[in-house]
């Protein structure tokens, strides 16, 4: 059994700042990495030290995998976190790592690279006796898709993957015969381009689906335990930015069937640590069908974490360290409900980043409410990295109850000052009546996108005063106005 | 107490009030005339609005309180919205009926609008009393006006521009008092204003107009709007009520100097003197006229530098409205020195062209005779001044305007008197604005002004209403306008404001946009002066909580910035003013199909493509190449050529930020 002594977080902003926290609790010190616009960042000052590794572009720091290794070395740690997003699902880093003689706190590099394929994930699935949306791997020519269709009695759409895609690239919908030859030809070529393997896979299309994941433990010894499911349905532009759990569109024994589905195919391949089973559900005709394994922790894991009051990294870093699970899947009861909205640094209109200083930050509080956050007032938001700024949940009895301090958190007292935010549209998505029946897809945000921002809240009179002492800012510099 | 005058009743209700009121009812001008006449229209809404509690109990016919160039200043210097001021007054005084003052086809702004522009506009503001006037006396040109008004059920109060002259008699004045009652279909549902915007009617000139009208027409109920400018305000509303007149223009006489209307409780007790009842409660008048005290001081920067009564009013015909701001441009253009000379030629002028001053005329005239001095000055100075007066002098008053009369180098010289005057005066000549109340001027006033092409356009003269000849504008098209020049839709409100003032009311937009409620909420010291010293303190209440900005320190300037740090509810906050001074980092957005632009706002990372490495200009491309990435939050965005072209010029480089739709390349195509 080995202990984590100390640990080098492989990440930067909210990912990384969420894991400190639970080294902090366990007092396992903690070493932070950061590139050079990230020197005063947040996370740096919530490690006990911290490394630079390098410029602002991610591939010369915090996709840097050998000067993150050096760094965990030359500080005496002995083992890496590496969060989500950057580093956390690459196979070639976590092998490093345990080459390194560190600890690596994830899934095993094997499984990390056999669950990045598509198609071999797929495979592993149908071996689990996991339904998978119907597909074919083998696809050479546009022929091999019009066969495949008429053998297996499949409509448009279908859907055109890059095997070894992902981020949503190397994907296309199609319609029609029509656009078939097109769009294979263009999926295959952007396949090569950005993964430089064209070898690319094709599936039915699920219509207005709904996408569910079951979040799972595994230790090294054959346990595997689900902490039951989050839906993950409302995305813009294939990413997420709002989370509940449970899941509003299951039933108690389609929950059921599609947790122990989960269990049984990270079984199948070996898993350990916590990872995560993602589903697209097909609610008119409630069946689930396999999307994919993400070998890491999710942004989303903090709601699993209200309803079953247990904490994800705290068991990541305990199977780290070879401990069995302590738990019974018997053990496990989910009691609240709970709610995720991502604050992302973005124009909520159309989504342009948005960058700077935050001149002011009030976040806000009170009862049921969990928030993670990687900024403080004053701090930069660079250009080179995601947008998240905050992560706010909130946990309430039932699902009402979650939504209705949701509100209160973001129409009342949570000031993001310096940058544009999501928060506009979050509040109108919360408080729109589809949302607030569970009526929705993942296309919800597309289709609604005019009618949410018509109804984006007036401004406040906290942002009004702001403009009121600039006008006394700007006369009591320049005294009175030629145009006055 | 029941009131006489309220929102809400019909025409004809008012006026049988008006008909079997037992003395005179006074409209105050406080809010508007009183603040245009002496202090350039800069009392702002922030101070006006505490006088509304008393105007609620004064028992006043209207408070005239919109319209007039209160608007125009509104927007331009006071960033104050007139549908706002509206709101404001309905909700602190609902009792209470608002009076505008609308200039016929050319509404608050300066160019005779057509009739849909009229309609459009007319009905979308909310005044009970519109004191309508054409400063040519066309009453055709109040047509549309009329016609809007009357339908949705307010008070029309068309109104004849009064001067006196020896062509302007009582026979003229009946005559357009005939337009107007044909006009409004009888006298029932008007009342008829006699608008004396220069304070120019004599006593017995005045007593004898009224009686005129009021033989003519015994049931037209009149009111007599008077400005002071010559010092007989009081003895000329005095024989105006003795002679029929019901209705009464005042001011509060703390705020009264000497352009504007005659002091209201000085005429309430001349009135009751002389036994002839006036429906006001004087007793919160006066107090009223006390609250004017606390804040008139604010206002003293804005008083016009030419102070007392001017019995000249009566030649040069300045109305009370435009002294103000004519002084202010004199002092503007250095030309201060020279306004007893402009005045004069003024009085000489309005012979030769006839018309009546008031807006837009007195425009008209105040640009024309001041361009006449300026250039005379400019090139001959004071011996220039001396001349042109000497030769005006001689054709108007020698002469009697026969232009013949005058010797050959006198004819010559007067026929470029006008060649450099403005636009608006050869419009007017033109009847662009209507017809000329005494006729078209004298041959030579065209030949002076248009020179050899004076023929081709005397046959461009219009004898046909603008209302007739205007044709619709496309409001859609202006609201696209609009909306282009802000870059967000426009309320209904805004729109109007933009048909007024187009660029003004962009600029307003802007800055209301940036400054949101600022010019309502801030007293008037500080939304001029700022805070003066560290520590001092502003507080009001914004939508229904406290507020405080406080000034902590006023940086020292630094490459044209001053870091200003103030308190807002005691958090620091700190601005970065830009000073004149500042170098304007100037961002270039792509415009048309050869200049492209950033889609995102990101991070240029690379120029060119992996293919063929950085591209510069002069390099060809093909369509669909890719000839820049942006990365913004980790996502890669390949900029393509639209089209085969020659780079002209690459605008950034490499690492730049870049904001969206900011310039990158310019291509030629191929």
């Amino acid at each position: 059994m080995a202990e984590i002594k100390k640990i080098l977080i492989a990440n930067r902003g909210v990912p990384a700042v969420r894991v400190m926290h639970t080294c902090r609790d366990r007092k396992i010190p903690t070493v932070a990495v950061y590139s050079t616009p990230d020197r005063l960042s947040h996370h740096v000052f919530v490690a006990e030290s911290a490394v630079h590794i390098g410029e602002a572009p991610p591939i010369e720091s915090y996709l840097n995998m050998e000067k993150i290794i050096n760094a965990a070395l030359q500080t005496n740690c002995n083992a890496i976190h590496p969060g989500w997003g950057f580093l956390a699902e690459n196979a070639k880093f976590a092998r490093m790592v345990e080459d390194a003689g560190l600890i690596w706190v994830g899934p095993p590099p094997n499984v990390i690279s056999l669950m990045g394929d598509k198609i071999e994930s797929k495979k592993c699935a149908i071996r689990a006796n996991v339904p998978t949306i119907p597909g074919t791997n083998n696809v050479m020519s546009v022929d091999d898709i019009k066969k495949w269709m008429k053998d297996e009695n499949i409509d448009f759409p279908v859907m055109i993957k890059a095997s070894a895609g992902g981020g949503g690239k190397g994907m296309a919908k199609v319609s029609s015969d029509d656009e078939l030859s097109i769009l294979f030809a263009q999926v295959k070529s952007e396949a090569m381009k950005s993964f430089k393997d064209d070898t690319v896979l094709v599936e039915k299309y699920i219509e207005k689906g709904r996408h569910i994941e079951v979040q799972i433990v595994a230790d090294k010894f054959g346990h595997v335990l689900h902490l039951y499911e989050r839906e993950c349905t409302l995305q813009r532009r294939n990413q997420k930015i709002i989370e509940e759990a449970p899941s509003p569109s299951l039933t108690d024994d389609l929950r059921g069937e599609i947790c122990f589905t989960a269990v049984r195919i990270m079984r199948e391949i070996g898993y350990h640590s916590a990872g995560t089973v993602e589903f697209i559900f097909d609610s008119q005709k409630s069946k689930f069908y396999f999307l994919e394994v993400n070998t890491r922790l999710q942004v989303e894991h903090g709601i699993t974490e209200l309803i079953t009051g247990l904490d994800i990294v705290n068991m990541m870093l305990d199977l780290a360290e070879d401990k069995p699970l302590d738990l019974r899947q018997s053990d496990i009861h989910p009691n609240r409900w709970a709610l995720e909205v991502r604050l992302n640094a973005e124009d909520p209109k159309n989504f342009s980043p948005s960058f700077g200083t935050i001149s002011r930050l009030q976040i806000p509080q009170g009862p049921g409410v969990r928030i993670a956050q990687s900024i403080y007032e004053g701090c930069q938001i660079p250009p080179y990295y995601d947008s998240l700024l905050m992560l706010i949940m909130t946990a309430g009895a039932d699902r009402d109850d979650a939504i209705r301090t949701m509100d209160r958190v973001l129409s009342r007292n949570l000031r993001v000052e310096g940058v544009k935010t999501l928060l506009p549209l979050l509040l109108s998505i919360i408080r729109h009546k589809d949302f607030k029946s569970g009526n929705f897809s993942t296309k919800f945000i597309e289709e609604h996108l005019d009618e949410l921002v018509a109804t984006f809240k007036e401004n406040t009179p906290d942002d009004e005063i702001l403009k009121i002492a600039k006008h006394v800012a700007k006369i009591s510099a320049l005294g009175p106005q030629e145009w006055m | 107490m029941e009131k006489i005058f309220k929102p809400g009743l019909s025409p004809k209700e008012i006026v049988q009030r008006v008909r079997t009121l037992d003395g005179v009812a006074i409209t105050l001008t406080g809010m508007r005339d009183a603040g245009q006449s002496d202090f350039k229209n800069r009392h702002r809404i922030y101070d006006l609005k505490t006088l509304s509690p008393f105007y609620e109990d004064m028992n006043l016919f209207s408070s005239e309180c919109h319209g007039g160039a209160r608007w125009h200043v509104g927007i331009m210097n006071r960033k104050e919205d007139p549908f706002e001021e509206i709101r404001l007054l309905r909700e602190l005084m609902p009792s209470v009926m608002l009076q505008t003052l609308i200039r016929e086809t050319n509404l608050w702004g300066y160019r005779p609008y057509p009739k849909n522009v009229i309609e459009y506009v007319v009905s979308a503001v909310d005044i009970d009393v519109w004191r309508c006037f054409s400063f040519l006396n066309d009453i055709r040109n109040m047509k549309t006006v009329a016609e809007v008004v009357m339908k949705r059920g307010r008070l029309f109060q068309p109104a004849i521009s009064f001067t006196q002259s020896h062509w302007t008699t009582n026979e003229y004045y009946l005559g357009v008092v005939d337009d107007i009652v044909d006009l409004c279909a009888g006298v029932n549902e008007i009342v008829l204003c006699i608008k004396d915007m220069a304070g120019v009617g004599s006593p017995e000139r005045i007593r004898s107009l009224v009686d005129a009208i009021k033989q003519k027409y015994p049931e037209l109920m009149i009111q007599y709007h008077r400005h002071a400018t010559d010092g007989l305000a009081l003895p000329a509303l005095l024989s105006a009520a003795k002679a029929g007149a019901k209705i009464l223009d005042a001011e509060e006489d703390s705020l009264t100097r000497f352009y504007g209307q005659a002091p209201i409780l000085s005429l309430q007790a001349y009135l009751e003197e002389s036994g002839i009842k006036a429906l006001l409660n004087r007793e919160i008048t006066e107090k009223a006229t006390e609250k004017v005290r606390e804040w008139i001081g604010h206002y003293e920067w804005c008083e016009s530098p030419f102070k007392g009564f001017d019995h000249n009013v009566t030649k040069h015909k300045m109305p009370g409205g435009a002294f103000p701001s004519s002084f202010e441009q004199a002092e503007k253009g250095g030309f201060l020195h020279l306004m007893p000379a402009i005045l004069r030629v003024m009085s000489l002028y309005n012979q030769i062209v006839k018309y009546f001053d008031v807006t837009p005329g007195s425009q008209i005239t105040w640009v024309t005779c001041s361009g006449i001095i300026n250039k005379y000055s400019k090139a001959k100075g004071e011996a220039g001044v001396n001349h042109v007066i000497k030769l005006l002098d001689k054709l108007v008053e020698k002469n009697n305007c026969d232009f013949h009369k005058m010797e050959n180098d006198e004819q010559e010289e007067l026929l470029t008197l006008f060649r450099n005057a403005p636009g608006d005066f050869k419009n007017l000549i033109l009847g662009n604005y209507g017809k000329l109340p005494m006729g078209w001027p004298d041959e030579w006033v065209y030949k002076s002004t248009f020179g050899e092409e004076w023929p081709d356009k005397l046959k461009e003269r219009k004898e046909l209403s603008p209302l007739d000849t205007i044709k619709p504008d496309d409001l859609n098209k202006h609201k696209e306008e609009f909306e282009e020049k802000t870059g967000r839709k426009p309320t209904e409100e805004e729109f109007i404001l933009y048909l007024m003032h187009p660029k003004d009311a962009v600029e307003f937009v802007n800055f209301r946009d940036e400054f949101g409620e600022t010019p309502l909420v801030l007293p008037t010291n500080v939304w001029r002066e700022g805070l003066k010293m560290p520590g001092d303190k502003v507080e009001f209440d914004l939508w229904g909580k406290p507020y405080c900005i406080e000034l902590v320190s006023v940086g020292s300037e630094h490459e044209g910035h001053i870091y200003v740090v103030v308190k807002v509810n005691n958090s620091a906050k700190v601005y970065t003013i830009a000073t004149p001074r500042a170098k304007k980092a100037e961002i270039k957005m792509a415009k048309g199909a050869n200049q492209i632009g950033s889609p995102i706002n990101g991070t240029i990372w690379r120029i060119g493509n992996p293919a063929r490495g950085s591209i510069k200009a002069g390099d060809i491309v093909q369509k669909g190449e890719e000839i820049a990435n942006i990365e913004a939050m980790k996502m890669e965005n390949a900029i393509v050529a639209p089209f085969d072209a020659v780079i002209s010029d690459v605008i950034i480089k490499v690492n730049d930020p870049v904001q969206e739709k900011q310039l990158l390349f310019e291509l030629k195509p191929l």
